[in-house]
């Protein structure tokens, strides 16, 4: 499989607690790459400098567009941000800080293909219907604002939002992390379906052991801001290493 | 007048002023910073058209204003006899015969053309500005031409009106660049702005803004495909002169609901009827 993203050495530090210290990974296409650990240890700090919405002190991430490897930094901030809206999608776990609660759904989904250039009202509204069907939103739902929507169709209605220009990455910050057991499930399998359907590399952040294993092919296991184990996902969980991880496994430590 | 400089403005702040028309100019559409001053009139009452017109003005200049279309209400009448006494300029309520025209919510029926000026009042420049109240945020998204979620609004607009409900002020892109507001001109007026052969300037006091339209620019109003930007106006003909494509103002004539349907462009309106004796 081919290289997708690549980080190098990250470090980065607020003020004097070193958030990244070091860490270096790669993202190949049509994999999910679960990012665990326990809470403060640097997982949103990496996904963040990974999508490239904040610049590490230190270490480079470098992205391939098909042709060449390309260093985010050297992209320039409007090709980034292209990128960012069209062949990147990222997933809050608050839905209510992505979506915009005034606008209905069909101008949720909408919205990026608008940003894209899509200038076909009827077009718009077909392709954020099937985007409702995917989801499992009942299409009715259309023209109603998200601010009546339940936490886990509003988390669904983010999802289709992002997907809808047909990313090839998709950043995931504990995704069900906000909502109920019951709900969660239900969320899960639909991101593990859609995944695989439409071939995504995802990196999904997440605190919980059971959804990395549920969805991840790939594991890191990060400790204060380090990578202290890495592997396939059932080989890391089934047997290993480190004693942090062992701890992780048998859920000791607090999310 | 005695005191006062030529036009009012002296002339390091008209120098300043003309620097940023000159930017304007380069980047059709693109808000311009500018010191804008203290004028003797209150905000909302032309401030930035002012110091535009004043930053222009040369002794052989004929002045048009006009207010809403009109030349005799108060705001245009009182800019006009502002720049009468401080800059001793002609003044005219003919189109055809000014050579700078400065308009608050209207432009002119009568085609201009390549030797005059259009300068727009304009309250608030920001087309974003209900989208992203944050104005450093705004600007990211003009230097990004990332103006999604304005077509977001008209998607929204059409999917609870059935039509795109902005009846005056609707944004244009200018050049294939920037959204632009037109400031608040009726949808009627958006056609006009497009390859105009008149410079048309975009002075905002309050917001310090200057933008511009260069002569022979394409400028559209947004829209769908299958959904096209259509200019309204109300199906009357004017009651004076009988126009029935002019841009009307309804006037309300007595209690009992009695109304009649008026030329908006008062010298339009005269002219015809002019003509017609
Ligand atoms: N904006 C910030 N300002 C100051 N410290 C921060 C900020 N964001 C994160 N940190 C600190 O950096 C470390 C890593 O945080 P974070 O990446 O959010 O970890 P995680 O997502 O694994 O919980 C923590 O010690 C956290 O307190
Ligand atoms: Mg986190």
């Amino acid at each position: 499989m081919t290289t997708l993203l690549k980080a190098h050495e990250l470090r980065h530090s607020f003020g004097a607690t070193p958030a990244l210290d070091g860490v270096s990974l790669e993202v190949r296409r049509h994999e999910i790459l679960a990012v665990v650990g326990e809470s403060g240890s640097g997982k949103t700090t990496l996904l963040n400098v990974l999508a490239g919405r904040m610049n590490a002190d230190q270490g480079t991430v470098h992205y391939h567009d098909g042709a060449n490897l390309r260093s985010l930094s050297e992209l320039g901030e409007r090709e980034l941000h292209r990128l960012q809206r069209a062949r990147w999608g990222f997933v809050e776990q608050n839905p209510r800080a992505a979506l915009r609660l005034n606008i209905t759904a069909g101008g949720n989904i909408g919205e990026r293909l608008m940003a894209a250039g899509d200038r076909h009202y009827g077009n718009i509204r077909a392709i954020a219907t099937h985007w409702l069907e995917q989801v499992e939103i009942d299409p009715k739902r259309l023209d109603d604002l998200p601010m009546n929507f339940s936490g886990g169709m509003l988390q669904r209605l983010q999802i289709a939002r992002m997907l809808v220009t047909e990313p090839e990455l998709v950043f995931m910050d504990e995704p069900t992390g906000g909502l109920d057991a019951s709900v969660q499930a239900r969320v899960l399998d639909l991101i593990r379906s859609l995944v695989r359907r439409l071939g995504l590399a995802v990196v999904l952040v997440t605190h919980d052991i059971g959804v990395a294993r549920l969805l991840a092919d790939r594991l890191i296991v990060m400790r204060q801001g380090l990578i202290v184990e890495s592997g396939l996902t059932d080989q890391v969980l089934d047997d290993p290493h480190h004693a942090y991880t062992q701890l992780l496994v048998s859920s000791v430590l607090p999310a | 007048m005695k005191g006062y400089n030529f036009a009012y403005l002296d002339e390091n702040t008209k120098r300043m002023i003309r620097r940023a028309i000159l930017k304007a100019v380069a980047i059709p559409g693109h808000q311009i910073p500018f010191a804008s001053r203290e004028m003797p009139l209150p905000y909302g009452w032309g401030t930035g058209g002012i110091q535009i017109t004043a930053a222009l003005l040369g002794m052989s200049d004929v002045l048009k204003v006009i207010d809403q279309g009109a030349d005799d209400t108060t705001n245009a009448i009182s800019i006009r006899r502002f720049f009468a006494l401080t800059a001793g300029v002609a003044t005219t309520t003919h189109t055809a015969g000014a050579s700078l025209i400065q308009t608050r919510h209207r432009i002119p029926e009568t085609p201009l053309r390549q030797d005059q000026i259009l300068i727009y009042q304009v309250p608030m420049p920001e087309p974003l500005y209900r989208l992203e109240p944050n104005k450093s945020a705004a600007m990211r998204l003009h230097a990004l031409a990332d103006y999604g979620a304005m077509h977001v609004k008209l998607y929204e607009d059409i999917t609870r009106f059935g039509r795109v409900a902005t009846a005056y002020n609707h944004p244009v892109m200018v050049n294939r660049r920037y959204l632009m507001s037109p400031s608040p001109i009726p949808a009627y007026d958006n056609p006009k702005l497009h390859r105009m052969p008149a410079l048309q300037l975009f002075g905002a006091g309050r917001e310090q803004r200057i933008y511009a339209v260069p002569p022979y620019t394409e400028v559209r109003s947004l829209d769908f495909v299958d959904y096209p930007f259509h200019p309204g106006r109300a199906q009357h003909n004017c009651s004076q002169c009988g126009s029935d494509d002019s841009y009307l103002d309804e006037v309300i004539t007595d209690n009992d609901g009695g109304r009649l349907f008026l030329c908006s462009d008062t010298d339009f309106c005269q002219n015809r009827q002019k003509a017609a004796k």
